[in-house]
């Protein structure tokens, strides 16, 4: 009886999981990937087994001029997310003496994610505008004589405001992967005769790759996926692959397309992660 | 022999009241294996931390082989460190961990190559070359960061607490082993324990700490034989302390009144007639007198409690006064369990005047 | 058959999009904002007792897909006369009882008479409002007001021009080019418009989305000239004390007429055309008029509510004007072309 029940309540520890992956993950899927081999029909579509959408997304360049540009955009902000929390996360676990002080400022980076994503995309809006916040300091320190255009509705508006976002998934992996870190590691190395610098080098950050890895990955996937930046902060140049595809499910009405162009993201996005997850193993084979 | 570490009135103050270490000067010979000893808080791996440039001291100075280097990082002295759990790199391997501080040194591949190679068949591990630290046992892992260290030549080996990670057993074997790899390189090693044994078993000199300072330094056998202090008598193996009174004092032979009895004593300064003293005497040190046999001091009691421990009988006697003293004998393989005294038996025990220390004042254990 | 697949899959992908309950006598309205104002629901969920539910949509391209994944959500939508047809051909909508619309009859015949409201001689579109998709620029920003969409095009104006981003722009662009037959482009002119608005392109601040979006570009200072729903986003930049003028340029202007329309099945008939003569009548009229500054298709119940200059500012008197709109059409299949030609634009 009590072995009966207890197969039953095993199985519901399993089966709700197993049950919400197949219902919100695996048959979502299965229907993107079913549509995208659908053709365009006026008014809507109509099912077929045929490869023209991958074929127009290959061969039209808007769309492969649009992938590149979301993977250039990506990479920046994963880069310059990186270049910000690597060295503010370093010095939070090894050079910040008080926990308060530690504890206070590694909330303040975690604190705007409990902020609408679109409020704090509309705040870099005042910053950056020709009548902006930026522009006003620039004018009143005398560097700039006119009010430039040169910040908002750029692609660098949207690093800008991509990085602001997501910084904090660049941020809490790579605290707790350096926090990771024994101190003694770093002593054994400047024991065994290396600078500081070269200490860095050698034991810091290869011990902290896993936490640059899952960040990179974060905040890449994340960046690759937006489609608020663009309409917000992006200017003429500034349409990403979300973007296209919201406009195919949309105003075109060509959700074959889309399907296929958002096939096409998962499985840059999955090729992505994959190669993070054997870099992240590989350093955890380096964990204590 | 020439000094190769001076430390002259080294003091640690982490606040006025936070005093880790407090004017300690003390002095190691080249090649020496010296001991800092002492329980957690006294202040040795502080003082140790100082030599090896991790920590700098808030008075004093340091040299190293008649160079100051007070104020230099640790990547800038002569002297390498065992670290406690053995801080090995977890993403390099067994080789990389051990020719990572040669890196630096400008020697060419196959010089590192070499010398790694011949660090590790120093520490009986070659064939774990190729191996992750922690695909290896904790011994193991030990006798890597021991090779790590050594194969970069340093003047002074620094070894924290090397050997409290490992289990007892392996812990005795590690203690011959590295006093004989302290004899085959011949470098200076500066241990810190708060393990009397290893340190007894291990070093040429071993320097009691209590709160910061150096209680007391000398061969093991000095310290264990002549301990200055109730402190070092009780830290270095174990002591009977049984309070008392001067009689008198001739020379350096005096005669005290304790509760259960009367002992005489062999000391080092006059004592003062009719001042409170505590006497103290090893347990292995007092034996059982036979029926009729006579000694300079015996002490008459009851058998209160009888420890077996393997090795020998500990037999706890209480006095007429009450108070207890512990008495150590090694088993004779004929000697039946049906001989060990029963409990309440009456006994006499005897200790010689040169095993009796004899230290001022009351002594609380 | 095929739909039946189609709406089964999409069903699936609705599961988790929560839908507004379905009740008698609730109305569920997708539509714009301001169309169903409470300044003037409120009075009618009072006389009516139907109680009207607004969802509101920031495009035209927002009905299908909403429409699409599950029905039985809404009971009435309002897409622009570019889309309607296209809720008939996807069999989103119902034919309408004319008879049940007292006030059908008084509807500009010019907007009865549109091909997008009809099928099969059915009405499927109540004509609601219209308006022009006029340009308009700020008065501070020049000395010789723009008369052209040329001036869209002028360099000196670089990093201060928007232009709304739909496939309305191609009609721009065409027009600039010549091509008047804006709504039967052939491949060639669709071409030669897509690569009018790549030379464009560097002078764009910025694509608008949406009308708040045009109006906080004006505000900052960002844009002084654009196209633009002629009397909505004025009229708001008008109150935050920014001056702007709307203008027809002489390559005429687009025109736009938004319609309700009965989604199919819809279980509340009876509040629907209670809704319906409730919009044709001065209090839908006059009540969106004044929230959102556009014209109405009902002149008689426009002159029974309005003030006569109110009435004159919204051409409600001037046939001339309306005829000189180019309104919009249905695409029909020739849809996908102007949709991609934009996207390309998008895409550069």
């Amino acid at each position: 009886m009590s072995h009966a029940r207890r197969n039953l309540s095993g199985g519901m520890v399993l089966g709700i999981p197993l049950l919400w992956i197949a219902l919100f993950m695996l048959l979502p899927y299965g229907i993107i990937v079913t549509f995208s081999f659908w053709v365009k029909k006026y008014p809507t579509f109509v099912p077929a087994f045929q490869f023209g959408n991958y074929v127009t997304l290959f061969t039209d360049p808007q769309y492969v001029l649009v992938l590149l540009r979301t993977l250039k955009i990506s990479v920046l902000v994963s880069v310059a997310s990186l270049l910000l929390a690597y060295p503010f996360a370093y010095w939070l676990v090894f050079r910040c003496r008080s926990a308060k002080l530690r504890t206070w400022l590694y909330m303040a980076v975690i604190a705007p994610l409990w902020v609408s994503y679109l409020l704090r995309a509309y705040v870099w809006k005042t910053i950056l505008g020709t009548e902006g916040v930026l522009n006003s300091f620039l004018k009143s320190i005398g560097l700039i004589d006119e009010p430039s255009s040169i910040f908002l509705y750029n692609q660098f508006a949207m690093v800008v405001t991509l990085t602001y976002i997501f910084i904090p998934f660049m941020v809490m992996p790579i605290y707790t992967a350096l926090e990771k870190i024994p101190a003694n590691l770093t002593e054994a190395a400047a024991d065994l005769g290396m600078g500081p610098w070269r200490s860095f080098w050698t034991v810091t950050l290869p011990l902290s790759a896993p936490g640059i890895a899952a960040g990179a990955t974060l905040t890449f996937c994340l960046s690759f996926g937006d489609f608020i930046a663009p309409f917000l902060v992006g200017g003429p140049d500034g349409n990403l692959i979300a973007n296209v595809i919201a406009t195919q499910f949309g105003a075109a009405l060509n959700w074959p397309l889309g399907s296929a162009l958002a096939i096409v993201m998962l499985v840059v996005v999955l090729t992505i992660v994959s190669l993070s997850d054997r870099m992240e193993r590989k350093g955890a084979t380096g964990g204590i | 022999m020439a000094a190769i570490i001076e430390l002259e009135n080294i003091s640690k103050h982490y606040s006025p009241t936070i005093i880790g270490v407090d004017n300690v000067s003390l002095t190691v010979e080249d090649g020496e294996f010296v001991t800092l000893l002492g329980p957690s808080g006294c202040g040795k791996s502080t003082l140790l931390r100082m030599i090896g440039g991790f920590e700098t001291p808030t008075a004093g100075s340091i040299r190293l082989a008649d160079k100051d280097v007070t104020w230099d990082p640790p990547y800038k002295r002569e002297v390498n460190m065992v670290f406690q759990d053995y801080a090995l790199f977890p993403h390099m391997t067994v080789g990389e961990n051990v020719g990572y501080g040669l890196k630096v040194k400008g020697l060419g591949r196959l010089e590192i190559e070499t010398k790694v190679h011949d660090a590790l068949k120093l520490v009986g591990l070659f064939d774990k070359v190729k191996l992750r630290p922690q695909q290896l046992s904790g011994g193991q892992r030990q006798r890597i960061a021991l090779a790590r260290a050594i194969v970069r030549e340093p003047k002074v080996l620094l070894l924290d607490e090397p050997l409290s990670a490992l289990d007892a057993k392996l812990r005795e074997q590690m203690q011959i082993e590295m006093k004989h790899l302290h004899e085959k390189v011949g470098i200076t090693f500066v241990m810190v324990t708060h393990d009397q044994t290893e340190a007894l078993v291990m070093s040429d000199r071993v320097v009691v700490m209590e709160k910061g300072r150096i209680a007391q330094q000398g061969r093991p056998q000095e310290l264990y034989d002549h301990p200055a202090s109730p402190y070092v008598a009780n830290f270095i193996g174990t002591t009977n302390f049984l309070p008392g009174r001067v009689i008198r004092c001739a020379g350096e032979r005096a005669e005290i009144e304790i509760g259960g009895g009367r002992l005489s004593a062999i000391v080092d300064a006059p004592l003062v007639a009719g001042s409170t003293v505590t006497a103290g005497c090893r347990p292995e040190k007092v034996r059982l007198l036979a029926e009729g046999e006579t000694a300079e001091n015996v002490l008459e009691g009851r058998v209160a409690e009888v420890i077996y421990y393997g090795l020998g009988l500990r037999l706890a006697v209480e006095l007429a006064d009450g108070s207890r003293v512990y008495t150590d004998s090694l088993l004779p393989d004929r000697l039946a369990l049906s001989a060990v005294p029963p409990l309440g038996q009456s006994l006499r025990l005897a200790v010689e005047p040169h095993n009796v220390f004899v230290f001022e004042g009351e002594v609380t254990p | 058959m095929t739909r039946k697949i189609l709406l089964g899959a999409l069903g699936a992908l609705a599961l988790t999009t929560a839908a507004p309950a379905l009740a008698e006598g609730t109305l569920n309205v997708l539509t714009w904002e301001g169309y169903a104002d409470p300044s003037f629901i409120s009075k009618f969920e009072e006389e009516s007792g139907c109680k009207v539910n607004a969802t509101y949509v920031g495009s035209n391209d927002d009905f299908a897909p909403k429409l699409m994944s599950g029905g039985g959500v809404y009971d009435l939508i309002t897409p622009s006369i570019d889309t309607t047809k296209l809720m008939i051909d996807l069999d989103f909508v119902e034919p309408l009882d004319t008879a049940k619309i007292s006030e059908w009859n008084n509807i500009y015949k010019k907007f009865r008479d549109l091909d997008g409201i009809q099928k099969d001689g059915e009405y499927y579109g109540m004509p609601y409002v219209w308006g022009a998709i006029a340009f308009m620029y700020r008065d501070d920003a020049f000395t010789t007001p723009p008369t052209s969409i040329a001036d869209l095009w002028n360099p000196a104006l670089k990093g201060k021009v928007a232009l709304w981003d739909d496939k309305s722009s191609i009609y721009v662009a065409a027009r600039l080019n010549g091509d008047m037959d804006i709504y039967n482009l052939t491949d060639e002119q669709i071409a030669a418009a897509q690569k009018k608005l790549l030379e464009q392109k560097p002078l764009i601040r910025k694509y608008w989305a949406t009308a708040g979006e045009l109006v906080d570009l004006y505000k900052a200072g960002e844009v002084v000239i654009s196209n633009t729903w002629a009397g909505y986003q004025s009229g708001l930049l008008k109150a935050e004390g920014i001056k702007v003028t709307e203008f027809i340029p002489k390559e005429g202007a687009e025109g736009w007429m938004d319609s309700w329309m009965v989604v199919k099945g819809t279980p509340n008939k009876e509040c629907a055309y209670k809704f319906l003569n409730m919009q044709l009548s001065p209090l839908g009229q006059c009540g969106v008029a004044n929230i959102n500054g556009y014209s109405v298709t009902n002149p008689v119940s426009a002159k029974a509510c309005m003030t006569p200059e109110q009435y004159k500012d919204l051409h409600q008197d001037d046939p001339a004007y309306l005829d000189s709109l180019m309104v919009w059409q249905p695409l029909g299949d020739r849809f996908e072309a102007y949709t991609n030609a934009w996207n390309a634009v998008k895409a550069q």
